[in-house]
């Protein structure tokens, strides 16, 4: 019998062609993921509070949050002889120039993955390397080996996390901006490079036919049908990948040395509180002036 | 278009006020234009590249010597079988953290969520500020990485799993109450204005209307951060958790880069399957 799916979209349910309707009780994908995700929630809060050491009991002890309380304190300034960071005009300029560091370090970052995903997204595109858009038929193998190799290299650049990466980057370069850039880099490279693959592979492909059925070249084919539709969704990603940058670049600061998170870091190993929430205030008006200005660099893309 | 028959007309029209009036007016269309765009992310890129030291050593003296032995341990993985149920068990660590963390996240931004989306507020002078209220308190949270939090966690609360998976659940429950709130109001308003006009309460319009039409969207997003809760797990190492990250930090120190890349390899797997499934889901709740 033949079945279409119910008009109203109700997922699950399915109408028969002569209109009666039958109730099925099907578990769909959806419906099966969250059961398993319900089984491994159980089995994780299980495995955590029943492991022993969890330190739940301890989230109910008096004496944790008197602990807490205290360095909430410690960070406002109290119980410390000396006058705290935040009220020292130098301390102040000397954590500005830090987060220019920062603000430095997040920039060519995502300029390094910008740069990298343009150059090297096409390939990746499905469509494009082994589709109805792919080359003459004399290049197809080198696209299609194209293909592969920049979605492994995608896959994994995305797959390990920034600080991992920097951590295994220390190990060459020298401490500074360069390291950290790198490796915030390269992991916003890989996703950069997926996510503008993905907005090739769903572009309305009629201009790029049309130019090529009236004799247009490749890079006319390019440059007139496929990168206009490409660049503003990009430089959309683009932004939004930089507002993540920066609030990592802290994190990756404490590894490779360079700007805000190098002192974060520091500080936190003396217990300069105080000096810690300078470098946090800091922190958030960068991350707060970035979220702003992206904001309005989007409203530039959308004109 | 025809040529100027009017030579003294385009002369009255350039006299200096009028033409002051029309640079204004290109400035503000390049205010508002992508070549502004294009400049200014040239020059952003030109000034970061100008921050850099390079007058200093970039590389450490044996730094090259170092990168290839790094690269070249890629031929040779460390697979034995003992240090493959090492990696395993780290794997699961990360894998149930980052469960953990993502429920707490839920948990934390659902509610807030639907605070935030100010669709339950009954009168107008309630619900602006306390609209307003709950959005600057999530734009705070996630605005602190979730390493850092962790960081301040052990300072306040001791090394702890817990410490952990808390740090991981506010930032992430500070992104997912944002945007649960987002999803919430951009739900079409004609069935709940039926809803409504049929004598349903407040509260039922919201829980079979609203809730019901944002739930495939508000799933799809949870999954996806389900994800980078993956990744953000493996690194709570840094403050000396077990996992991925942390077992990689020990092979990092003893220079074993062999068992670095078998370990990457594990990382980069459970993150590609955990980004297969959520494709899955996502694919089929929203289409």
């Amino acid at each position: 019998m033949s079945m279409e799916t119910n008009p109203m979209g109700a997922p699950g349910r399915t109408v028969s062609t002569r209109g009666v309707p039958i109730a099925r009780h099907r578990i769909g994908v959806a419906g099966l993921s969250l059961i398993a995700f319900a089984l491994l929630a159980a089995a994780s809060w299980g495995f955590i509070l029943l492991g022993g050491d969890s330190g739940f009991q301890e989230l109910f002890s008096h004496e944790t949050w008197a602990n807490a309380g205290s360095f909430i304190g410690e960070l406002a300034g109290k119980g410390s002889g000396e006058r705290a960071a935040f009220l020292q005009p130098g301390k102040w300029a000397h954590a500005g120039k830090l987060a220019y560091e920062t603000l430095a370090m997040s920039v060519l970052a995502i300029g390094f993955a910008g740069v990298g995903a343009l150059l090297t997204f096409l390939p990746a595109a499905r469509n494009v390397a082994v589709g109805e858009l792919a080359p003459a038929r004399r290049g197809l193998p080198t696209w299609k080996a194209l293909y592969f190799v920049v979605r492994i290299i995608f896959t994994f650049t995305r797959g390990i996390p920034e600080l991992i990466l920097a951590m295994i980057i220390i190990f060459f370069l020298s401490p500074g901006i360069l390291p950290g850039a790198l490796a915030l880099g390269l992991h916003n490279y890989g996703i950069l490079g997926k996510l503008s693959a993905e907005v090739v592979e769903n572009l309305d492909t009629h201009p790029a036919r049309a130019l090529r059925a009236s004799g247009a070249g490749s890079f006319q084919m390019l440059a007139y049908a496929i990168m206009p539709q490409v660049l503003p969704q990009f430089i959309t990603y683009l932004l939004y990948r930089w507002e993540v940058v920066i609030r990592t670049t802290i994190v990756v600061g404490f590894v490779s040395a360079g700007g805000l998170g190098r002192d974060f870091r520091l500080s936190m190993s003396f217990f300069h509180y105080t000096d810690v929430a300078l470098l946090l205030i800091w922190y958030i008006l960068l991350v707060i002036g970035i979220d702003l200005l992206c904001a309005w660099l989007r409203r530039l893309v959308r004109t | 278009m025809k040529h100027d028959k009017h030579p003294t007309l385009r002369a009255r029209v350039s006299s200096r006020t009028l033409q002051a009036a029309v640079s204004w007016k290109a400035f503000g269309n390049l205010l508002e234009s992508r070549g502004l765009l294009t400049i200014l992310l040239m020059g952003a890129l030109a000034w970061s590249l100008s921050a850099i030291d390079w007058g200093g050593p970039l590389a450490h003296a044996g730094g090259g010597a170092s990168a290839l032995q790094f690269f070249s341990a890629l031929l040779s993985l460390d697979l034995s079988p003992s240090f493959l149920q090492v990696a395993l068990k780290a794997s699961w660590y990360t894998v149930a953290y980052a469960v953990a963390g993502i429920t707490l996240a839920v948990a934390l931004g659902l509610p807030l969520g639907i605070i935030a989306s100010g669709a339950l507020a009954r009168s107008r002078k309630v619900r602006w500020p306390v609209v307003f209220g709950t959005r600057a308190f999530l734009a705070f949270v996630r605005s602190i990485h979730e390493l850092v939090w962790a960081w301040l966690f052990v300072a306040a609360i001791g090394l702890s799993p817990m410490a952990a998976i808390l740090a991981l659940a506010i930032p992430y429950g500070g992104i997912l109450g944002r945007i649960y709130s987002e999803i919430l109001n951009d739900v079409p308003e004609g069935p709940l204005r039926s809803l409504r006009a049929s004598g349903a309460s407040e509260w039922k319009v919201f829980l079979y209307g609203r809730l019901v039409m944002a739930l495939p969207d508000m799933l799809s997003y949870t999954f996806y951060r389900f994800e980078c809760a993956i990744r953000a797990a493996a690194i709570m190492s840094f403050v000396g958790i077990a996992g991925l990250g942390y077992q990689i930090q020990l092979s990092l120190d003893d220079l074993l880069y062999g068992q670095v890349w078998t370990l990457l390899f594990f990382l980069v797997a459970l993150v590609l399957m955990v980004d297969i499934w959520s494709g899955l889901v996502r694919r089929r709740m929203v289409p």
